[in-house]
């Protein structure tokens, strides 16, 4: 509300408003913590997630995410509250540097969270009317997708690495392509 | 989208329901889950795994039984989360948070909308859920559906087949000539390889002819040729004439049905997903009937007369040379296919250079800034090697395999020459019957090469009659019913209950109770996405509730036409959209038969009138696309002058006055002010200050009304809206 619109909008008392709360809040957001063996316990809950004592405050559920997915799988995980706006709480610069059992706990979080099945062995792949159709098995084992043709289904994200991602959202990695059979890469040539 | 799958008998044994429980909802999930331990395992599980919801359980059913079972008692909220690539169902179990169920994307929809109605039925409503959604895959075949809600291989054939024909409804005459100007075609086809046998035979081989007999055969092969080609330019002319009406036909229903069918629909579907099928769809129809319909069922009836004519000839010699088409017929399936592939491959390696390129181009200033001009030039030239490689092998495999084809195509002449040859030395044919033959041969293998794209344009065809068919035969949502009646608006808004999402597995409100009485000015406040905007689509009946209902003078709006409604709310957006069309013409839209008069008073009342004068078109100056530039606090106020025209008792603004500058923001308060007096109004603003003259303020937030007063009580109240008016005010000190 802007100054002279009517007298309404001067009743506000404005030293009310909390300036340095906000300044606080914000300020807060800038910092980057650190979740340590020291500092941070992890805990596996009944029902399959994991909770967090820290700072004197305790989570009984956190949300793990990768910020790295690709490149760094363990390292810099944040660890985030269990809301909708998933506000974060710090982060776990190693997960190796934590207590095993703990870092465990936080791997099977992160393996709760990330589904991506890689491709192993490409058994046949048709496509028909502007669909692809896979015929794989993966590290999950064997699976059937359908994916649509153009567009970016199949992202390259690196020289050997490639994303493929199907109708629904589902997403399928092939680690390194040149370790596929020469008769699988020709079958995929159509795609990449 | 299917929410109740059927399970086996066997599967509903294990399920071992208690006496009176019922399955609500049934839907499979895919991945597996140790349910005991509460952990993840690494595999894919054998078998169909199901989330079973009963107005008792919710219960994870493999083939082996039941997995889990869980009571909804001890349940406080069920919700579906949505992970990367995968999504679980969280339960708060006895206060505990638990993982009840993992599965991939393939089935996230599904499970959300059933999360949502185990929630509801936590919560103790005993209302099923429905989802709209198509699915995505076929059923019976697992191919993936370009939209449509019938599988084109698996169903569509048939029922688009009487579809079809209904179409053609009208035209059976024009229908029933082509078919016979196809026949009489293939007839004359089949006739001039027959004229020239007998000229061969009786005038050339034996030499009895003489110079008229020469005469007499050019003059006849003339004539039928030019009967021939007549025949084939009608029928084309008819064939284009007949596709293009057909394709107008349903282009003039399809629009027709978008204009009724209700905004649910229509928010399901991107604009311009729509408009191709207006526009894509239909031409593919017209484009089928021209090419395929005209040039396919020629080909077939010359195809069949030419065999028919070759047997009745020679049996032995006509098998002879047919044995061969299966194999070109495959020869040229996997040629094509082949042709198609590479050309496809090279058509993406084409696509990955254009964007390369666009990307370059239109980043070229941040290249510079950076200096990373030899990088970009070196990924460029990366590109076009690869490019250059692929388009280097095609071509050469074209130019190389095509000359092929064709040698291979003719290959069913070569048999009949050789086997014909020995034939006519052996004086069991004439040598005029040995060209004829010769001449049938080719008719047969001629067509072999489009004929193997055949089902791949029927198959677009079908699929684009599929997606016509789907909006044609889409009921909308919100009709008049034989209850609805026209009535005279006073005013007085009453909203009871009212819940509603558009998606029923994600309410947007929930439960909003709110009583206006007429005249009243309502300002809505709230974060975006709050449901603001969600409320007014509810007075507009753009949707219906899912629950509740809303009255206007104690009526239901249900029960009143949605004609005699319209008629009398007014509404103002934040983005005007004025027609292509006169100034005119745009305040008109709302009330077609307003005076001259009265539409000046209207455009003075919103402050438009003078701005229009000055304008050298005035009331007739041309505006929306490539017309006259309106300022947007220009088309604002024409906006306003359409709605005061209309003399709407129920009025509704939408962030009417955000994004403009102060002095047309001053202009359209002072004629809003003047258009809201006596109405019942409804406003949305983020910019506060616009609500000053608003009688009461609702706060809605997470789904509900959070507040409900005055300026001064909820600035006393000191809540929500206090909040967002300290906010504000610091912004515009900031700003100072």
């Amino acid at each position: 509300m802007r100054h002279g619109h009517g007298p309404k909008g001067g009743e506000i008392d404005l030293e009310e408003f909390d300036e340095e709360k906000m300044k606080a809040e914000s300020e807060d957001l800038l910092e980057l913590r650190y979740l340590t063996k020291d500092n941070a316990v992890f805990k596996r809950t009944k029902g399959g997630f994991v909770s967090l004592e820290y700072a004197g405050q305790v989570y009984d559920r956190v949300y793990v995410y990768r910020t790295f997915p690709v490149t760094l799988p363990e390292e810099y995980i944040s660890i985030r509250e269990a809301t909708e706006k998933a506000r974060e709480i710090g982060m776990v610069e190693k997960l190796s540097e934590l207590p095993k059992d703990q870092a465990d706990m936080l791997r099977e979080q992160l393996n709760l969270r990330y589904f991506t099945p890689e491709i192993i062995k490409v058994r046949d792949i048709k496509h028909e009317y502007g669909y692809g159709y896979f015929n794989v098995v993966t590290t999950y084992g064997a699976c059937r997708f359908t994916i649509r043709m153009g567009g970016d289904s199949v992202v390259s994200l690196s020289d050997k690495r490639v994303m493929i991602t199907d109708l629904d959202g589902n997403r399928f990695e092939i680690p390194d392509i040149n370790k596929l059979t020469a008769n699988e890469r020709k079958k995929l040539d159509l795609f990449i | 989208m299917k929410l109740l799958y059927d399970l086996s008998e066997e599967q509903l044994n294990k399920l071992n329901l208690i006496q009176d429980e019922t399955i609500w909802y049934c839907v499979p999930i895919d991945l597996s889950y140790d349910y005991d331990e509460k952990k993840i395992i690494d595999e894919y599980p054998d078998g169909n795994q199901y989330l079973v919801v009963t107005d008792k359980n919710i219960v994870v059913l493999d083939k082996d039984g039941v997995q889990s079972k869980t009571l909804l008692e001890k349940c406080s909220e069920i919700k579906c989360e949505s992970l990367v690539g995968c999504g679980i169902i969280m339960a708060v179990v006895e206060g505990e948070k638990t993982c009840l169920a993992r599965f991939s994307m393939r089935h996230i929809e599904r499970v959300a909308y059933v999360a949502r109605g185990a929630n509801m039925l936590v919560q103790g409503e005993y209302e099923k859920i429905e989802s709209k959604e198509y699915e995505k895959y076929c059923e019976k075949c697992g191919r993936a559906l370009p939209g449509t809600s019938k599988c084109s291989k698996c169903e569509g054939k048939n029922v688009l087949l009487t579809k079809f024909l209904a179409l053609c409804d009208g035209y059976q005459w024009k229908l029933l000539l082509i078919s016979l100007f196809m026949v009489v075609s293939s007839a004359i086809s089949i006739m001039l390889p027959k004229v020239q046998g007998s000229f061969i035979d009786n005038t050339l081989v034996d030499k009895k002819g003489d110079m008229g007999d020469v005469v007499i055969f050019v003059a006849t092969m003339l004539a039928l040729t030019a009967v021939l080609i007549s025949v084939n330019v009608v029928k084309n002319w008819w064939c284009v004439s007949l596709g293009s009406r057909l394709s107008m036909d349903l282009r003039r229903k399809l629009y027709h049905k978008i204009q009724i069918l209700s905004m649910s629909f229509l928010n399901r579907r991107k604009p311009g997903e729509l408009m191709n099928r207006v526009t894509g769809d239909t031409n593919r129809i017209r484009q089928f009937m021209e090419e395929v319909f005209g040039g396919m069922l020629s080909a077939l009836f010359t195809m069949i007369g030419a065999f028919a004519y070759m047997m009745y000839l020679n049996v032995t010699m006509t098998l002879c040379s047919t044995v061969l088409i299966v194999l070109v017929f495959v020869l040229t399936r996997i040629f094509w296919s082949y042709i198609h592939r590479i050309f496809r491959m090279q058509a993406r390696r084409d696509d990955k250079l254009r964007s390369g390129l666009q990307d370059v181009v239109s980043g070229m200033r941040v290249v510079k800034y950076f200096g990373r001009e030899q990088y970009e030039v070196d990924k460029f030239k990366k590109l076009t090697d690869r490019f250059c490689e692929i388009q280097k092998k095609n071509e050469t495999f074209w130019a190389l395999f095509y000359p092929i084809l064709t040698f291979i195509m003719g290959f069913g002449s070569y048999v009949a020459i050789y086997f014909g040859g020995l034939d006519v030395l052996q004086g069991e044919m004439t040598v005029g019957e040995l060209t004829q033959f010769v001449a049938y041969t080719g008719f047969l293998y001629g067509p072999l090469g489009w004929m193997t794209h055949l089902p791949r344009s029927i198959m677009h065809m079908i699929t684009s009659l599929n997606r016509i068919y789907d909006v044609l035969d889409e009921e909308p949502d919100i009709k008049d019913t034989d209850e609805c009646n026209a009535i005279d608006i006073k005013g007085d808004v009453e909203f009871k209950n009212v819940t509603f999402g558009y998606n029923s597995y994600e309410p947007v409100l929930e439960n909003i109770n709110l009583s206006v009485k007429a005249g009243e000015m309502i300002g809505l406040v709230g974060a975006s996405g709050t449901g603001k905007s969600t409320m007014i689509n509810l007075i507009m009946r753009l949707y219906d509730a899912d629950r509740g209902e809303i009255t206007i003078d104690g009526v239901n709006i249900k029960n009143i036409t949605q004609e005699s409604l319209h008629s009398q709310l007014g509404v103002v957006l934040q983005e005007t959209f004025l027609f292509s069309g006169t100034i005119l013409n745009n305040l008109r839209f709302a009330k077609p038969d307003a005076t001259m008069e009265e539409i000046i008073k209207a455009a003075k009342a919103a402050n438009a009138h003078d701005f229009i004068c000055k304008t050298p078109d005035g009331y007739n100056t041309y505006v929306g696309e490539r017309g006259f530039n309106l300022s947007g606090g220009e088309r604002q106020r024409i906006a306003i002058a359409r709605a005061i025209l209309n003399d709407p008792k129920l009025l509704i603004m939408d962030e009417a006055t955000s994004a403009l500058d102060t002095e047309s923001e001053y202009l359209i308060q002072q004629a809003l002010d003047r258009l809201t007096t006596g109405r019942t109004t409804f406003a949305i603003a983020h910019r506060l200050s616009t609500l000053r003259n608003a009688d009461r303020l609702v706060v809605i937030d997470g789904h509900n009304i959070a507040e409900v007063g005055t300026h001064n009580e909820l600035l006393e109240k000191k809540g929500i809206y206090y909040g967002l008016v300290t906010a504000q005010l610091e912004m515009a000190k900031m700003e100072e």
